[in-house]
């Protein structure tokens, strides 16, 4: 016979403990493969999504405002171009809002796309058109409004606006545009209908209409400001990636005009040159720069900055002229002009001096001087409308000390000075104007409106450019326009140099055009902000303990049981190392036997993972488009884990054969064969007692928790380690206690006797039996205080320091609100009137600045690359609601409201903001102190993180100040997210009345703790998920045990036999037996439960006393299928014939 | 396997049953001890056939009525020598209210274990052991004294001392003693002695 066959003898023969060997290591297998698995199939399943949602794009290039139509076409023509990319389609993307006319459901947040065929194309959709007044939703839109094809949509848009609202020009209401359209079907191929570039798993709110529509509804003839590409076939590595990104920035920097960047050139005259003008009526800093490079390379031209505003007013005395186009001269032009037409003492070429700026030079025209009565050193007034970032419209006067009065010539009535101002520039008298700001038309003259017809917006007057810049500047740009002008040649003839020249010096992804690589980012996200297969082995981390240790158990019970054979192959002349080598051998079978199993496994339990994902748990991931994705590096990884740490497991356990006594084995003596040697304590003994290592673990958990107390070390680090180390230090107590000497002498009669006898039993054998309360008692530890994350929607709903901030409710709109609602003017400009039962005005608005980005909130599940922005305005700041968790505040006020940390400065280029730390910790992946860096406009900057909120409604995003946001995103304007408080309780008539009221911005009102709850949700859907696990691993010791226990039972069953011999009757029996297990499961309930409720103290005292209920029918789940396996053991028991019990057979 | 087996026996006999392995003679003891009822035929103590009884009350009747000591002691070894005297009086009611521990310690003292009475089985020779397993047999002083190849693992001077201790126990306290033996040595000690053969019970 072969040792091998040794070993197929011993496999088979004893295959009953065999076989519980295998099962509990191949549960570990497919646990610990299942949950990797898990982590691979939610980041296939997310990449499978993104990559369907995006259909054939690969890169994107957009703008921040709109380009041409034929960019596309242009950037084709280029050969390397042509060479790289596969296809490309331009469309409009905005943001709108969908109602259904005839069920008036409506649906906000749309991703509206404006798409001519060849996105159908580009997406290899052949012969597809949306009709000119036809829309397609997106499936998740149509089941969300109920519609179906034929019935009529409305669709509400954002009218895009070149011009900054947050200007004096720019439009602050009628912002959208509403379009009478006609759903119909979409191509086959659905998963293109829900079209998105921006990573996110929940429903897609997608709706396509004609871009020509689109075009011709928002003025937009021949824009776009997305433009889609694909690659032609290749490789698809990250180096690629890069390289068709750089080769894309490369020709679109070589390929693109003016006018996609919204800047004109307009030829005047010789005198006049060019005039240098944007679409958002305002020069930015980085296109004057640009302009200036390029005039300084082209010889004799001079590039002349102009800011020309409006004037509500010039008064001298009593007289006044309404409505004056005022321009700005530069020192040198002031300096002739008032030469020429003042008394010749201007200022020659000179910054003005702080006496000039007191009463400040102004020229006015020979019209406005005959008006006015004005003569040179008058003091006149101007009255001007200023708009304030935070929503107000003022009105501000400055005086000025009439220095020259200048002739009604060509020169001086430049009506180009002023760009288009729609609404002014275009009416042909003034009474017909209709700016986006409060006039007066009864102030105006019949005499105005024939120097309108006259001279149009040539200026009345003309003031010093130095000062233009300090009264009318915006944050937008400084001037209106630029002169470029050459005296010696005629406009025409240096035009295109200039074009080219400015062309090379502008840099068009600075001023708003951007390549984004839209498949590399999403795949990237694809990964995650959580990795769900490292959250799932932690979940899962008590099934494969457990799992591991029933397996070592049995396996240790299989060597126990052979102790005889053992002893005999040692007789025989078997040395400690072929006994060790025997049971290796069969070890490693088994182990590998288990893995093979545990494959299998680890397929099932990771589809019923992903199942439970889908359906109990779909709280947590927010779709149910997640599925399995067998992916075998992680399955090889999960398995070769398992069976690694099977194969610890019989090492760990076999490694006691070497010190068993032959002799005491042929006698089957368990105990004496086992029995330590003198001279061979463990290292363990050998440091200290059982009672000693609890002392030492008591007084650790009592200092943590002292310093927890006196607030030397944090609630959740102090209590948490405090009761961990309260759980080790009893457990060690109970070791210890399990195997003292038992003094006590069990005596008397009747159950109370034979239920101690069943207590005597369970210190038998001390060792398995901690083990089994130690599983016990660290799961229900876990299940107990992981529940005491769960969080209680109810707690704290108006306390200024809750997660809402006190605020009952919270809102967003899809178009920013630029007037402030918070006082008489902002509210009347937003039609918030009184309503009966209703007052509004006494609401309070706390209004945030958005700056648009990825849902950095746990309810996204892809990973957060460019996190949306929030803007508090400084009441909110000051108000100090809201609770820190980590601040870096250095002073007792910062320390009293950290807010005011948003507005310290950390030096050029570091930007502080505030996360919630929820957010920061599981999304993000940072911590308080660390640096995140942003691409904005102006070029990166670093966010620095200086507060972590605790458990806020603002997980979804970063905050930083207002002054900030206005700095690095001034293109931004507006506010559309809102907090908002409200006297009573009456919040839902409030917030009907507000998206009512408000119905033009796509106004959206939510409860506050609704929008808290939602964060709650997916976290108590974690908890849930651990705890159930863990419940389920709980449940798998138990059962373990009560197999332990049956095992013990089938061991003793001779002592059994002996007591049935001697008169105990079937119910003596089964008191004791189970008296046995209840005791040891009881202890680890009791020992998990009262170190859990340690750990939680906190938090049990902010809930108001409440105790984690959730896990307590899990742990009356335990007790009971623990009482149950006792039965079990104990019919067990009672089954086995009596006599053969007796003679051992 | 038992075909012919009558026997009648008074309190205060003492009798050795030997036999060839496999003769029946263990077989009889079960069925004398309430342990393995007879195919036929009927065993009767203090008028009373435990056969008939139910199972608790066969239980019972045991624990009252009949002592046992096997050949492998059957202690328990979560126990100490005295909770292992102890054992059969935590069941039923005890013949000895409130005086179990101090006749379980006499009884002990009876064996000459009264200096082992904290220790545990594993802390025991096989000797003591059987000793102990006498003591915890005599507990509840019973009608009925079984002892299976009592002196079957012991060496010839502990079984010796095992013989006369049964003898002597057996003689104070009156019961009937049942010895079942390969040893005609410990045999020949009882004044009442029987072979059995072939299922065939024959007195010498």
């Amino acid at each position: 016979m072969h040792f091998s066959t040794l070993v197929r003898r011993n496999l088979t023969y004893f295959w009953r403990t065999n076989l519980a060997v295998v099962l509990g290591f191949a549960t570990a297998v497919a646990v610990l493969a299942g949950a990797l698995l898990v982590g691979d199939s939610v980041r296939a399943s997310l990449r499978e999504l993104f990559i369907g949602r995006i259909g054939a794009t690969d890169f994107a290039v957009t703008s921040t405002g709109f380009f041409r139509q034929k960019l596309g076409d242009d950037l084709a023509s280029k050969t390397e171009f042509d060479e790289a990319v596969g296809g490309y389609c331009p469309l409009i993307a905005l943001s709108g809002l969908v109602i259904d006319e005839q069920s008036g459901h409506r649906a906000s947040s749309v991703q509206l796309y404006g798409v001519d065929d060849s996105f159908w194309r580009f997406n290899s959709v052949e012969g597809f058109t949306v009709g000119d007044r036809d829309i397609i939703l997106s499936p998740d839109l149509v089941s969300e409004l109920g519609s179906a094809a034929g019935r009529t949509i409305l669709l509400r848009v954002e009218k895009p606006s070149a011009i900054p609202a947050g200007s004096l020009h720019g439009r602050k209401e009628d912002l959208s545009r509403t379009i009478r359209l006609t759903q119909q079907n979409g191509p086959s191929r659905t998963s293109l209908l829900s079209f998105s570039l921006r990573p996110q798993q929940g429903p897609t709110r997608s709706a396509f209409v004609s871009i020509a529509r689109l075009q011709k509804d928002l003025d937009l003839a021949g824009k776009s400001n997305l433009l889609l590409l694909s690659r032609k076939a290749g490789g698809s590595s990250r180096k690629v990636d890069r390289y068709l990104r750089s080769l894309i920035e490369k020709e679109l920097g070589e390929t693109f005009s003016l006018e996609d960047l919204g800047i004109k050139l307009r030829p005047l005259d010789q005198k006049r040159g060019v005039a240098l003008e944007s679409d958002s009526a305002f020069v930015s800093d980085s296109i004057y720069q640009s302009a200036r490079a390029a005039g300084d390379g082209i010889s004799g031209i001079s590039v002349r900055p102009i800011l020309s505003y409006l004037a509500n007013s010039i008064k001298l005395g009593d007289r006044e002229i309404p409505y004056s186009i005022v321009s700005s001269l530069n020192s040198e032009e002031m300096e002739v002009t008032t030469h020429d037409y003042g008394h010749g003492q201007g200022p020659t070429g000179r910054s003005l001096s702080e006496e000039d700026l007191k009463l400040p030079p102004i020229v006015l025209n020979e019209w406005a001087s005959n008006d006015l009565g004005a003569r040179r050193e008058d003091v006149v007034t101007l009255e001007y409308y200023r708009w304030q970032d935070e929503g107000r419209l003022e009105t501000e006067k400055a005086k000025f000390r009439v220095e020259g009065i200048v002739p009604m010539t060509e020169e001086f009535l430049d009506r180009d000075l002023v760009p288009d101002y729609p609404g002014i520039t275009e009416s042909q008298n003034i009474g017909d104007w209709d700016p986006p700001f409060p006039v007066d038309l009864q102030r105006v003259r019949p005499r105005d409106e024939d120097y309108w017809h006259k001279y149009k917006t040539a200026p009345k007057a003309f003031v010093p450019l130095e000062l233009t810049e300090k009264l009318w500047s915006t944050r937008f740009g400084k001037y209106t326009s630029l002169r470029i002008v050459d005296t010696r040649r005629a406009p025409q003839e240096y035009l295109e140099e200039f074009r080219k020249a400015l062309r090379e010096k502008l840099d068009p992804f600075v001023a708003g055009l951007a390549v984004n690589s839209v498949r590399s980012e999403g795949d990237q996200a694809s990964r995650g902000a959580t990795d769900f297969g490292e959250y799932f082995v932690y979940f899962s981390f008590f099934l494969v303990i457990a799992a591991l240790l029933l397996a070592t158990v049995f396996f240790r019970v299989g060597i126990e049981q052979r102790l005889r054979e053992i002893g005999l192959l040692r007789a025989v002349g078997y040395n400690t190392a072929d006994v060790r080598s025997l049971f290796l051998r069969e070890g490693v079978l088994l182990g590998g036997l288990g893995g093979a199993i545990g494959i299998v496994g680890a397929v099932g339990y990771g589809a019923l993972i992903m199942y439970g994902l889908r359906t109990w748990w779909v709280g947590a991931v927010g779709t149910t488009l997640l599925t399995l994705k067998i992916q075998p590096l992680s399955m090889l990884l999960g398995i070769f884990s398992g069976v690694g740490a099977a194969f610890l497991c019989i090492v760990w356990t076999i490694r006691s054969l070497a010190q068993a006594s032959p002799r005491e084995m042929l006698a089957g003596n368990l105990e004496a064969a086992f029995r330590k040697r003198p001279g061979t304590a463990s290292r363990f003994s050998r440091v200290g007692s059982p009672s000693t290592l609890g002392i030492l673990l008591l007084l650790v958990g009592g200092g943590l928790l002292l310093g927890s107390v006196t607030g030397r070390i944090g609630d959740t680090g102090g209590f948490f380690g405090g009761g961990m180390s309260l759980l080790a230090a009893l457990l060690c107590f109970e070791y210890a206690w399990l195997k003292r000497p038992q003094k006590n002498v069990i005596h008397g009669h009747g159950w109370w006797p034979v239920v101690r006898l069943g207590f005597r039993n369970a210190a038998h054998r001390p060792g398995r039996s901690a083990l089994c309360i130690a599983l016990i008692a660290s799961a229900a530890f876990i299940i107990v205080a992981v529940d005491s994350f769960r969080r209680d929607d109810r707690a704290g709903e108006l306390d200024r320091r809750s997660g809402t901030g006190g605020y009952p409710l919270a809102a967003e709109s899809l178009l920013p609100l630029y007037h402030d609602p918070n006082t008489p003017d902002g509210r009347e400009a937003l039609n918030l009137f009184e309503r009966p039962g209703l007052d509004l005005s006494k609401l309070t608005f706390m209004r945030f600045r958005v700056r648009k980005g990825d849902d950095a909130s746990c309810l996204n599940l892809y990973q957060p690359r460019d996190p949306r922005i929030l803007a508090p305005e400084d009441d909110f700041i000051k108000g100090g609601r809201f609770s820190f968790q980590t601040t870096e505040a250095q002073d007792v006020e910062e320390r009293t409201n950290p807010w005011l940390m948003l507005n310290r400065n950390y030096g050029e280029g570091i930007v502080p903001v505030v996360a919630d730390a929820n957010s920061l910790t599981y999304v993000l992946h940072h911590k308080v102190g660390d640096e995140i860096e942003l691409a904005a406009k102006s070029g990166p900057v670093k966010l620095r993180v200086v507060g972590a909120l605790a458990d806020s409604i603002f997980q979804g995003e970063l905050l930083m100040s207002e002054r900030n946001f206005l700095r690095l995103f001034p293109d931004i304007g507006g506010y559309s997210f809102f907090l908002i408080d409200a006297p009573g309780e009456n919040w839902g008539s409030v917030s009907a009345a507000l998206e009512d009221e408000l119905s033009e911005f796509g106004f959206d009102v939510v409860s506050a703790s609704e929008k808290l709850a939602s964060f709650h949700k997916v976290e108590n859907t974690y908890i849930s998920t651990f705890q159930a696990l863990g419940g389920l691993g709980l449940v798998l010791g138990t059962i373990g045990l009560g197999a332990v226990l049956l095992r013990n039972v089938l061991e003793r069953r001779r002592e059994l036999a002996l007591l049935r011999a001697v008169g105990y009757d079937q119910s003596h029996l089964a008191w004791m037996v189970i008296a046995e297990n209840a005791f040891l499961v009881s202890c680890g309930l009791a020992i998990g439960m009262i170190c859990a409720i340690v750990a939680i103290l906190p938090a049990i005292g902010s809930r108001g006393g409440h105790l984690p209920v959730v896990s307590l029918p899990l742990l009356a789940l335990v007790l009971v299928v623990g009482l149950t396996a006792s039965v079990a053991a104990t019919m067990a028991s009672l089954r086995a014939p009596l006599i053969p019990a007796l003679r051992a057979e | 396997m038992l075909t012919s087996v009558s026997l009648t026996l008074s309190p205060g006999d003492a009798v050795s049953i030997i036999g060839p392995s496999g003769s029946g003679k263990s077989t009889l003891l079960h069925i004398l001890g309430a342990l393995d009822p007879p195919t036929s035929g009927t065993v009767t103590l203090d008028e009373t056939d435990p056969y008939r009884l139910g199972d608790k009350e066969l239980a019972a009747f045991r624990n009252k009525k009949i002592g046992f000591v096997f050949q492998d002691h059957c202690l328990l070894p979560q126990c100490s020598v005295l909770e292992n005297v102890l054992t059969p009086t935590l069941v039923g009611a005890s013949n000895h209210h409130g005086g179990s521990v101090d006749r379980a310690r006499a009884l002990l003292d009876q064996v000459g274990l009264s200096d082992r009475v904290d220790h545990r089985p594993a802390q025991l020779s096989g000797g003591e052991k059987q000793r102990v397993a006498v003591a915890r047999a005599l507990i509840n002083e019973p009608v009925l004294l079984l002892c299976d190849e009592p002196t079957g693992n012991l060496d010839h001077r502990a079984a010796d001392v095992i013989a006369a201790m049964l003898l002597d126990l057996h003689h104070r306290a009156g019961s009937i003693l049942v010895v079942v033996t390969h040893s005609g040595e410990l045999a020949a000690r009882f004044p009442i002695r029987f072979e059995m053969a072939d299922g065939n019970l024959r007195r010498l």
